[in-house]
């Protein structure tokens, strides 16, 4: 770098500048200056987004929507392809099809999220300084919190993992920041829940903020075996990237991720005079927004609609229902047993309370998921399983 | 529940003090290493004959926030000049048409390796197990994207502003036409992630990014900014500071792996081919780009060469890992060898086939050719007159119909593709190593150049048999897979691969190929 400090420069140099410019055309040779022009847009007019991210995955065509041809240069030992149809059940026209609503390529992503970062810090600041802990009941501060919101960092954690075969496999540009944006949000998510604590302990220095106690109720609690053998079954057992992503983010996520996150610590909280976790939940929450409407693209809009094989992959997904919904409702049930361990509160810890909760999360997923794709659920049944793990 | 003694303790503090507080980056990843967690099949999708240890830090110890916010300023100070200062000076524009043209390569085929490294971090950090290598490699995913979407935004800048917009505007639909394609996608792509995941980290972060990502990516802004070339500088150089974690990434792979047995067994092997892979490619490439690419010279390749690849990566960098077990590549001396005349032969073979480019190329100038000589001695008996009588038979004038293709049939002079590298050769007029070997294999033959890839090949046949463009087009006629595959401009007959970069030549069109008549001919048919 320091030799382009001492070397003369061609956009600056008099002589260099002089010899350069004799050189260009008056005219332009191509009056098509539209990068990606052969892009088909999903608005009226090609984003930034789709021409920075269209076709640079670079697939032969053999795999739907490639624009390369012949066979892969290197393979895996024993000849496996390098990216192949074969590693998913799902079928589609076009793998380039997907396109996030939010129109998201890197600097988008990050600026948002690194906004979030330094609203956050301000928040954080004042929050001590408004002495704002006091307000926080012991029991949801020191027993709650610690247990619960640190097994919610694992759960996270976990999901983040299952994204990392996904982002190696999948055969789409789009898909592939997509799915990469919704894996980093995960990270995120987790260490958020480290960070509450965290937090906590610097205004309040005895408070033990190493994630132990949630690694052991996420491990070893009863609570918690099924949400933890789903995640593991997803991270680790499952190698169809489609699978993979379907159970993360059309089944677990919006049912057991939402019931943790929004009807437990985002509504209790104020309960307990807990300020601070629901800010925290709340950014959270904002990813969990965009990563669903990214979501419902993909599985609704491209796959579930694909002019040759929606019919085909519906039957896929409802497979991917059949198997991976009663662990989630599993996960659900088990999860019921933690409202037993709180400080009663009127309005908010009582059986009708919990369950109008639960019916939001399940009326929610029915809608937003189960319908789209013509999964019959009975809302009142499942509800009822949910429930009786109250104990 | 009882208030607890910390409870009271800390309510006191509070009492006492409530000075703004926050909680910083650090203070959160220290306690990463603890976010996983054993169970029965905790293992990873993509097998390596290495095995990882569960202990292993990272150098760069971000959380997700963080690194957001960091590259994000670094994105500010980026757009922020290209969209106002060098817009402003119309920078987009006054860059030596050579180099402009160069740049439709560079930035796209840069952006292929980027995008393929988003998947092969994601492999690393499936395989690893200690969650602070996996933040690692997690990092690198998202540079890797970053990196995908700025050599995009290169192409993008300079559709806009440069005078040939053609190949900055479509390269990610027309780059297959070309023979460097394959090739490219070697090394920068199904190297990278096809294979055991510690060989692929080897080829991607050890080799890739730690021995030819400064060459690429540092030398290409200071020959970019000799030939007028500001917009690339900003933002290749904004690419280059995420680099340090990657090649930190592909370190702590091998201290990852060192105490395992299987280390001393295969690590050097898997270098050595890795290195050759990578060079094999990118040794003649880089070369032939910056030196035939540009207009102002900045040094001799062979020099640039010699100091990044063979002293500061196989001497310093492999040097390091010495304690590890890993040494300098065998392969290193005949690299070496490569690096003087390889990039040479290529030109000749590019330039000959300049109609399957998504780029302008421009013969030797007289400039050119004096430098050439003074440099590398012996450069004119062998190049520059065969570079004479193709510019005599006017191959830069569409009346002639002449392509220098047809010199190499007219002359006997087979071009093959080498298999393994997919880098084309021809043994019969190359200064530079390579010499010409044939196997059979499941009915088919294959051409290989060198000694290094032949066994690649010998040892695993299975894994490159890859068609190349020969084959594939072997008896078609060559406007009609230029058409094919959208070799063409806006107009629908120009083509946007040219054979100069004048202001007053004559463009070649569709009609002017088809006239010359050349068809592909597979040389091992
Ligand atoms: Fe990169
Ligand atoms: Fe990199």
């Amino acid at each position: 770098m320091s030799l382009l400090e001492e070397r003369r420069r061609g956009l600056t140099d008099p002589a260099m500048a002089a010899q350069i410019m004799a050189e260009i055309p008056d005219q332009p040779l191509d009056t098509q200056r539209k990068m990606g022009y052969y892009v088909q847009p999903r608005g009226k007019r090609l984003t930034e987004y789709e021409i920075m991210t269209c076709y640079t995955q670079p697939t032969p065509d053999w795999i739907s929507g490639g624009l390369d041809w012949g066979d892969w240069t290197q393979k895996f030992h024993g000849g496996r392809s390098s990216w192949g149809n074969e590693t998913t059940e799902l079928l589609s026209s076009d793998w380039h099809l997907h396109r996030d609503p939010a129109a998201r390529w890197h600097p988008v992503y990050v600026k948002a999220k690194g906004e979030d970062w330094r609203v956050l810090q301000r928040f954080m600041e004042t929050f001590s300084a408004e002495g704002a802990l006091r307000t926080i009941d012991p029991v949801w501060r020191d027993e709650i919190l610690p247990k619960h919101l640190g097994a919610l960092g694992y759960s996270e954690y976990g999901l983040f993992n299952a994204h990392s075969s996904v982002l190696r496999d999948c055969t789409g540009d789009t898909l592939r920041s997509t799915f990469a944006f919704a894996a980093f949000d995960k990270v995120d998510n987790s260490q958020m829940t480290q960070l509450v604590r965290t937090f906590i302990h610097k205004m309040m220095p005895g408070y033990d903020d190493s994630p132990a106690i949630g690694k052991k109720e996420w491990t070893e609690g009863a609570a918690y075996k099924s949400a933890r053998e789903t995640v593991e079954t997803m991270w680790q057992e499952t190698y169809d990237w489609n699978e993979v992503m379907f159970a993360v983010h059309m089944i677990y996520d919006p049912l057991f991720g939402q019931l943790v996150r929004r009807e437990f610590f985002q509504r209790l909280s104020p309960a307990y005079g807990d300020s601070l976790t629901p800010f925290v939940i709340a950014g959270v929450q904002t990813y969990f927004q965009t990563t669903k409407a990214a979501m419902a693209d993909i599985y609704h809009h491209c796959l579930d609609n694909d002019k040759n094989h929606g019919g085909f992959n519906r039957r896929w997904m409802h497979v991917w229902m059949e198997k991976w919904l009663p662990k989630t409702v599993a996960a659900m049930a088990e999860f019921m047993s933690v409202y037993a361990t709180l400080p009663a509160r009127e309005g908010f810890t009582d059986n009708a309370s919990i369950a109008a909760s639960v019916n939001r999360v399940v009326e929610d997923w029915i809608v937003d998921y189960a319908n789209k794709i013509d999964y019959k659920v009975d809302q009142s049944a499942m509800v009822a399983t949910i429930m009786a793990g109250l104990k | 529940m009882a208030i607890s003694l910390a409870t009271n303790a800390a309510t006191d503090a509070l009492a006492l003090n409530r000075a703004p507080t926050s909680v910083g980056a650090q203070e959160v990843h220290k306690w990463m290493q603890d976010f996983n967690w054993d169970f029965k099949n905790n293992r990873t999708k993509y097998p390596t004959k290495y095995l990882m240890a569960n202990d292993t830090k990272e150098q760069f110890k971000l959380i997700a926030k963080e690194y957001a916010r960091m590259e994000s300023v670094k994105d500010e100070r980026q757009f922020g000049s290209l969209q106002d200062a060098l817009t402003r000076m119309n920078a987009g524009n006054r860059v030596a048409p050579k180099w402009g043209e160069t740049m439709k390569v560079v930035s796209n085929f840069l952006e292929v390796g980027e995008y393929n490294a988003i998947a092969a971090s994601a492999m690393l950090w499936d395989s690893a197990s200690a969650p602070e290598q996996k933040n690692g490699y997690l990092g690198q995913v998202m540079d890797e994207i970053r990196h995908t979407h700025q050599c995009g935004y290169v192409n993008y800048y300079f559709s806009k502003y440069f005078h040939d917009p053609a190949g900055h505007t479509d390269a990610r639909r027309v780059r297959t036409l070309g023979p460097l394609w394959k090739g490219m996608k070697r090394v920068f792509a199904d190297g990278f992630i096809s294979g055991d995941a510690v060989e692929c980290s080897i080829n991607l972060q050890l080799v890739g990014e730690a021995c030819f990502t400064n060459p690429l990516i540092v030398a290409v802004t200071e020959w970019a900014s000799a030939n007028g070339d500001e917009v690339t500088p900003t933002v290749f150089l904004s690419i280059e500071t995420d680099e340090l974690r990657h090649m930190a990434n592909g370190y702590q792979t091998v201290v990852s792996i060192a105490h395992d047995p299987a280390a001393a067994k295969y690590l050097n092997t898997d270098l050595n081919n890795a290195f050759w892979t990578q060079q094999k490619y990118f040794t003649p490439v880089l070369g032939m780009l910056f030196e035939y690419g540009s207009k102002f010279k900045v040094e001799p390749w062979v020099k640039t060469w010699n100091r990044w690849v063979y002293e500061d990566w196989g001497g310093i960098w492999i040097g390091r890992l010495g304690k590890y077990g890993v040494q300098s590549p065998a392969s290193l001396k005949d690299a070496k060898k490569d690096a003087y005349w390889a990039h040479h032969d290529l030109f000749l073979l590019a330039y000959a086939v300049w109609p399957t480019g998504f780029f302008r190329l421009a013969l030797p100038s007289k400039e050119d050719a004096d430098w050439f000589e003074a440099n590398y001695p012996g450069w004119y008996d062998h190049y520059g007159k065969i570079y004479e009588e193709w510019r005599a038979r006017g191959c830069e004038d569409p009346s002639s119909g002449f392509i220098p293709l047809q010199w190499f049939v007219e002359n006997n002079h087979e071009i093959y593709i080498d298999r393994v590298s997919q880098v084309p050769f021809c043994p019969s007029l190359t200064k530079g190593a390579s010499s010409l070997r044939i196997h059979e294999y499941n009915g088919k033959k294959h051409a290989f150049s060198d000694e290094w890839g032949e066994r690649m090949w010998l040892s695993e046949p299975e894994r490159y048999e890859c068609q190349n463009v020969f084959e594939q087009y072997a008896g078609r006629e060559l406007s009609e897979v230029i058409a094919e595959l959208w070799g063409v401009r806006s107009d629908g007959v120009t083509l946007i691969g040219q054979p100069h970069v004048t202001k007053e030549g004559k463009l070649w069109t569709l009609d002017d190929i088809k006239r010359a008549n050349c068809v592909f001919k597979d040389p091992l048919a």
